[in-house]
């Protein structure tokens, strides 16, 4: 029996109906050679897919990010709009800088189950994102020098923003450890930054020191948006007082 | 697990804010299909601009029965082929040396299998290439690779096996020449 290619390839990427995969299969059982071009676009696809899976694990460039959150939506179903032609606008430096006070990296999105409408620790509304459930709840509560080891959160430090507002870096326990960083806004703690960490594949309860497992993304914006002295034990047990208010 | 593209845009209302949340939740694997496109990341990133713009500024457009991951390649796809004209005159394929180059680059390390999947991707005629990253990149059904191309599915199933066949043999041809 002969057997077209594209009809092997079809079988590989699990298209076929029952009854022509039987009959791939039924083949296959008798000619070593048709196994062999199975198993040929099986390990190709799954090359091809695992090869680009990395891009997902990468942080989402703020600017892309920014265009999303900042652009006008059409709504209207009759409403025509020119496709305009606009230059693509790359970032300078400065400017992301000065956009660090919204950036939000590695949403990892498609990857972990992790942000969802309404539960999850990490939520997005109308474009942002917030702390929700356990995270929400250790920024406002845990304090770094008091903290079990077992949680599902661990805070690192907390500082004063140039800007005002308090933030706190964080990790997050998840089937991958997640590092982070939010700041307290007036509706809740906005998740400025999140990415995979290094000690991913620890075994729990297995923490490092909260600087080194701190994913660089997470460290570079505590760098920009600082200003002063991380808090102390006294000064963080202060902002809590008064619920992380300016 | 990597999530599978098709989630119905039944639910979303109209306002505007739920399309940015389904975009931003989306942009990683924009993003991912991008690089399957485009030749480095810069470039990449730029289509997955073009491709928010243009969604947002044509969202009347998606019907309640769209797909919104199916929708939003679809425009990527669109504006790959549109930019594919002055795109190609600068573009200059890595050749295997240079390419033996690169992944002898330390900076470039963690990416060499990237890196070298990108290049091979690059030989192909854009329409396998489109087929390729579809279904392999994304891991979208026939059906829908089909329906995102505006192809037959047999016109599908045709660029790709032709796609896969010369992906494989210059993949065997590079990595007898790096080793």
């Amino acid at each position: 029996m002969t057997l077209p290619d594209e009809v092997l390839m079809a079988y590989a990427d699990d298209e076929l109906d029952a009854r022509t995969r039987a009959a791939v299969e039924a083949a296959m059982a008798a000619d070593p050679e048709i196994a062999r071009r199975i198993a040929q676009h099986k390990a190709l696809r799954n090359r091809v897919h695992s090869a680009f899976d990395k891009v997902l694990d990468e942080p989402v460039p703020a600017r892309l990010l920014q265009v999303v959150r900042s652009e006008p939506v059409a709504s209207g179903t009759n409403k025509v709009v020119p496709l305009r032609r606009r230059p693509v606008r790359r970032w300078a430096w400065s400017q992301w800088t000065a956009v660090a006070a919204s950036l939000i990296v590695g949403m990892i999105a498609g990857r972990l189950a992790l942000v969802r409408w309404g539960t999850g620790p990490i939520v997005m509304r109308g474009g942002r994102v917030l702390a929700s459930g356990a995270l929400a709840d250790a920024l406002s509560h845990q304090l770094a020098a008091d903290q079990s080891a077992a949680g599902p959160v661990r805070i690192g430090v907390s500082f004063r923003a140039k800007s005002g507002e308090y933030c706190r870096t964080f990790t997050l326990r998840q089937a991958t450890a997640l590092g982070g960083l939010a700041c307290r806004a007036a509706d809740g703690w906005q998740v400025r930054v999140l990415a995979g960490t290094e000690s991913s594949g620890g075994a729990p309860g297995a923490y490092r020191q909260a600087a080194s497992s701190m994913p660089p993304a997470v460290i570079t914006a505590v760098g920009d948006l600082m200003t002063g002295e991380p808090l102390d034990a006294r000064a963080e047990a202060a902002a809590r007082g008064q619920n992380w208010q300016r | 697990m990597v999530a599978t593209g098709v989630v119905r845009s039944s639910s979303m209302d109209s306002s505007g804010e739920d399309l940015r949340d389904r975009i931003i939740e989306l942009l990683p694997r924009l993003r991912r299909f991008a690089r399957s496109l485009a030749r480095n990341a810069q470039d990449a990133d730029d289509l997955v601009q073009i491709t928010a713009e243009r969604a947002l500024a044509h969202a009347g457009q998606l019907r309640p029965d769209h797909s919104v991951a199916g929708w939003l390649f679809g425009i990527m796809r669109n504006a790959w082929i549109d930019e594919g004209r002055s795109r190609r005159r600068r573009e200059s394929r890595l050749e295997p040396e240079e390419l033996a180059e690169r992944i002898g680059d330390p900076a470039a390390g963690a990416d060499q299998e990237l890196l070298c999947l990108q290049n091979v991707l690059a030989r192909l005629p854009q329409e396998q290439r489109l087929a390729v990253a579809l279904v392999l990149v994304e891991g979208f059904s026939y059906k829908e690779a089909a329906s995102i191309m505006g192809v037959p599915v047999g016109t599908l199933t045709s660029r790709l096996a032709r796609g896969r066949e010369a992906l494989q043999s210059m993949l065997s041809e590079t990595s007898g020449a790096l080793s």
